[in-house]
């Protein structure tokens, strides 16, 4: 049986009980109020019963005088048989208060009786004279009879009076009762309903918000749903459902966000095979051109212009390699020492680089080509707009659980707006790049290479200086 | 807000508990008892005591003592009575009581010949004993088993006495009775007489009258007329008293005359405490009521066969007016 059901078959029980019970005490009170005035009719009837009988007694015996014939005889018999009867029935009327009272009047009747016998022999005797006293003597007796039947019915009435009142003060408390009692069952039974139908509604009400909320797609709002019925099982399961929807959705997230990030780097690579490709038949040739150029130079004893050009052609073949592979940071490091010498040559005294290197972390593996564009930055912010030069500072720091690089510079600085684009990826608008590689695209490279978002900090204040921080952790460079 | 509904729905059903609660007491419980059957009969003799002047302070407490004693000794005991000497009601009363067969009678006795006709052939027909109480009717005449109460003889002479005694020796006494001569009256008359006829001085003045109140005032309007220098006066019948003072004080002052009666009249003390008579004969009634019960008693059970005829006689004495006052 299932426990909404038996929930329901409690409540019709329990009601039923109620009913059953009022329905039995009324009867029985019925039954008992019924027997009591059937006893004190039948008190009455009885004590009465001897008045009739008597006088019918009288009646017959006056007949039975006046033609003193067989069928007479019979008639007055009957009725001497009848008030014989009507004797035995006051008997057990007999109590405490009316005793003295009942004894006489049975007696009275057996006088009645004893006289009326004495005047059936005077008659059958033929004494008239005798008959005639004997009958005005039954006639007094009857007469006494119905006399103590009054006496009787008055201390019947005495002894029954406070009863009486009882009955009828009973019985206008019973109507009382009636409204007492269908005040309060309705009472208890609206209350009990109620509370009933709230043990069975309100889990399904939960239930129903529940699912709203699901279908609005809030996977993580619990269902809680106390009860101990069908519902509270439907509720879990439910629920159950929830988590586990739940977790198939993060678990598509999670492949989405995989795919997407793939697609970038793809995009990415694309993009830098494309732009190499494109420069390819040129750079070989400016490559060459390059060397050339550089041995003449020696040759014309112009050694400086001839390292400047080699510094320039090395540099040209680093960004001619491909884009997307991995090179320790003494390679860059090498590269970034090769432009900053082009970038010397072109600015002799307004360019002052500083370089500190802690030597221990040259084996840090590194996206190609990330150091260079942020220098080159530097380069174009600090020292090309001012007329008196400006100083980069290069520092590579090995502490406990990074390994830091800051590039710093006194320029004008950088408005904010322009490093949220930077650190959001969105390209910027690119200055002259020599190798083509925007500022954005590092940021890029470097947080897929690495896979965290922090891996580059920019500070800057206007007007004295940005500084560039990238942060790799050592763990994930090992 | 909810709080409070709450409380409120428990006050209501609370107060709805109890006012059901209450009603249902009221509707199932009876403080009533019916009366306890009787399943045996006869299990107790039943007496009746019977007299003509019920309520008067005489007989209720004569009543009383038959009542105290007929619970004593295990006998049901009814008193009837007719009131202001309604003999008809009276004599009838009787029949009741012989027809119903009670086990004893205990009867105030009276002087006709209906009562003699009852006690005497009805009770003897039925078997039932027939005592006296209080006024006698002679046992030739009644067939009574005995008399209990005063010796109404004595009693008529100690009022003669304490008469002579208040009054002197000589003077005229007037003597009102009822003209329907009861033994008992017959009795005191001749106890008076007996007394009285000692003194030479002394004038005796007979007045009859009839139960009637408006025959005593003119009885008693007579004498007094022809007799204006009565001084001393005797009710020898009780009933009479309070009609003949009430007389007497239409036209003089009560005080000097020396009035004397009995107490078992209906007026006799109130008349006595508020002086308008001089002194009654007391006699105790109590006493009679216990004793006549107990002899009859003693007779049903066989104890004491056959009772003493010439009667058992209560005490008597004379209260003055001064004592009750």
């Amino acid at each position: 049986m299932t426990s909404i059901q038996k929930k329901i078959l409690i409540l019709t029980s329990v009601i039923l009980a109620i009913m059953v019970t009022i329905w039995i005490a009324l009867t029985y009170y019925n039954y008992k109020t019924q027997n009591q005035y059937n006893d004190i009719l039948q008190r009455y009837i009885s004590l009465n019963e001897v008045t009739s009988a008597s006088q019918q007694v009288i009646t017959d015996l006056n007949n039975y005088m006046l033609t003193p014939s067989a069928g007479h005889l019979r008639q007055l018999n009957l009725s001497k048989g009848k008030i014989q009867e009507a004797k035995y029935e006051i008997f057990p009327l007999r109590n405490e208060e009316n005793d003295f009272a009942l004894t006489n009047y049975i007696n009275l009747i057996d006088s009645l009786l004893e006289t009326t016998d004495r005047l059936i022999m005077f008659i059958s005797g033929k004494d008239m004279e005798a008959a005639a006293i004997e009958f005005s003597e039954a006639t007094r007796i009857s007469n006494y009879i119905a006399e103590m039947k009054l006496t009787i019915l008055d201390t019947e009435l005495k002894t029954y009076d406070r009863f009486y009142r009882n009955i009828i003060v009973q019985s206008e408390e019973l109507i009382k009762l009636g409204v007492w009692l269908i005040l309060l069952i309705t009472f208890i039974l609206l209350f009990i309903s109620y509370w009933f139908s709230l043990s069975i509604t309100r889990p399904v009400y939960k239930l129903t918000q529940a699912a709203n909320e699901l279908s609005k797609g809030k996977f993580d709002i619990q269902i809680d749903v106390e009860s101990n019925d069908e519902i509270s099982f439907l509720a879990k399961t439910f629920d159950r459902m929830r988590i586990n929807i739940n977790n198939l959705i993060s678990e598509i997230k999670q492949k989405a966000q995989l795919e997407h990030e793939l697609q970038q780097n793809k995009l990415l690579l694309q993009e830098s095979q494309f732009r190499s490709l494109q420069s390819q038949i040129n750079p070989h040739f400016l490559f060459n051109t390059l060397n050339t150029l550089s041995k003449k130079a020696y040759l014309e004893g112009s050694e400086e212009t001839s390292d400047l050009l080699v510094s320039v052609a090395s540099l040209l073949r680093y960004n001619l390699k491909r884009i997307d592979r991995a090179v320790t940071l003494a390679e860059e490091v090498a590269v970034l020492r090769q432009y900053m010498d082009i970038q010397k040559a072109r600015f002799t005294q307004r360019l002052k680089f500083f370089i500190e290197i802690d030597e221990s972390c040259l084996d840090l593996k590194i996206p190609a080509l990330t150091l260079q564009p942020i220098i080159e930055n530097a380069v174009i912010h600090a020292v090309e707009p001012k007329e008196e030069g400006g100083t980069i500072w290069f520092r590579i720091f090995n502490q406990a659980e990074w390994i830091t690089l800051e590039i710093e510079d006194d320029g004008t600085g950088m408005p904010k707006e322009k490093i949220e684009q930077i650190l959001n990826e969105r390209t910027v608008q690119t200055e002259g790049h020599s190798t083509g590689i925007g500022f954005s695209n590092v940021v890029k490279r470097l947080r897929l290479f690495y896979g965290y978002e922090d891996v580059l900090l920019i500070e800057s204040t206007e007007g004295k200086g940005t500084k560039v921080i990238i942060k790799i952790l050592k763990k994930r460079s090992k | 807000m909810r709080k409070t509904g709450l409380i409120l729905l428990f006050i209501i059903f609370f107060a709805l508990c109890y006012l059901t609660f209450v009603s249902a007491e009221g509707v199932f419980r009876s403080d009533w008892q019916a009366p306890k059957t009787i399943e045996d009969e006869n299990a107790q003799l039943r007496l009746v005591l019977i007299t003509q002047d019920a309520e008067t302070t005489f007989w209720d407490n004569l009543g009383k003592g038959a009542i105290e004693q007929a619970e004593k000794e295990g006998a049901s005991l009814e008193i009837w009575g007719s009131y202001g000497n309604n003999h008809e009601d009276f004599l009838k009363k009787l029949e009741i009581a012989i027809h119903s067969k009670v086990d004893g009678i205990i009867v105030q006795g009276l002087d006709s010949e209906e009562f003699k006709y009852l006690s005497k052939v009805k009770a003897s027909f039925y078997g039932i004993p027939i005592i006296t109480v209080a006024n006698d009717v002679p046992v030739e005449e009644s067939l009574r088993r005995t008399y209990v109460g005063s010796d109404q003889y004595k009693a008529g002479s100690m009022i003669a006495k304490q008469l002579l005694n208040d009054m002197g020796n000589s003077g005229s006494v007037l003597l009102t009775y009822n003209s329907n001569q009861e033994y008992y009256q017959k009795q005191r008359l001749n106890g008076i007489q007996d007394v009285l006829k000692n003194y030479p001085n002394i004038k005796t003045i007979y007045a009859e009258t009839s139960s009637d109140r408006e025959q005593i005032i003119t009885a008693t309007r007579d004498v007094l007329n022809k007799t204006p220098e009565v001084d001393g006066i005797i009710a020898v019948n009780a009933n009479i008293v309070g009609a003949l003072v009430q007389e007497i004080s239409k036209r003089y002052q009560v005080e000097p005359y020396f009035i004397y009666s009995f107490d078992d009249g209906p007026e006799s003390l109130a008349l006595l405490r508020q002086g308008n008579i001089d002194g009654i004969l007391e006699q105790s009634p109590e006493m009679m009521g216990k004793t006549s019960v107990q002899l009859i008693m003693e007779w049903l059970n066989g104890e004491t066969v056959p009772l003493d005829l010439k009667g058992y006689f209560t005490d008597i004495r004379i209260l003055k007016a001064k004592e009750v006052q």
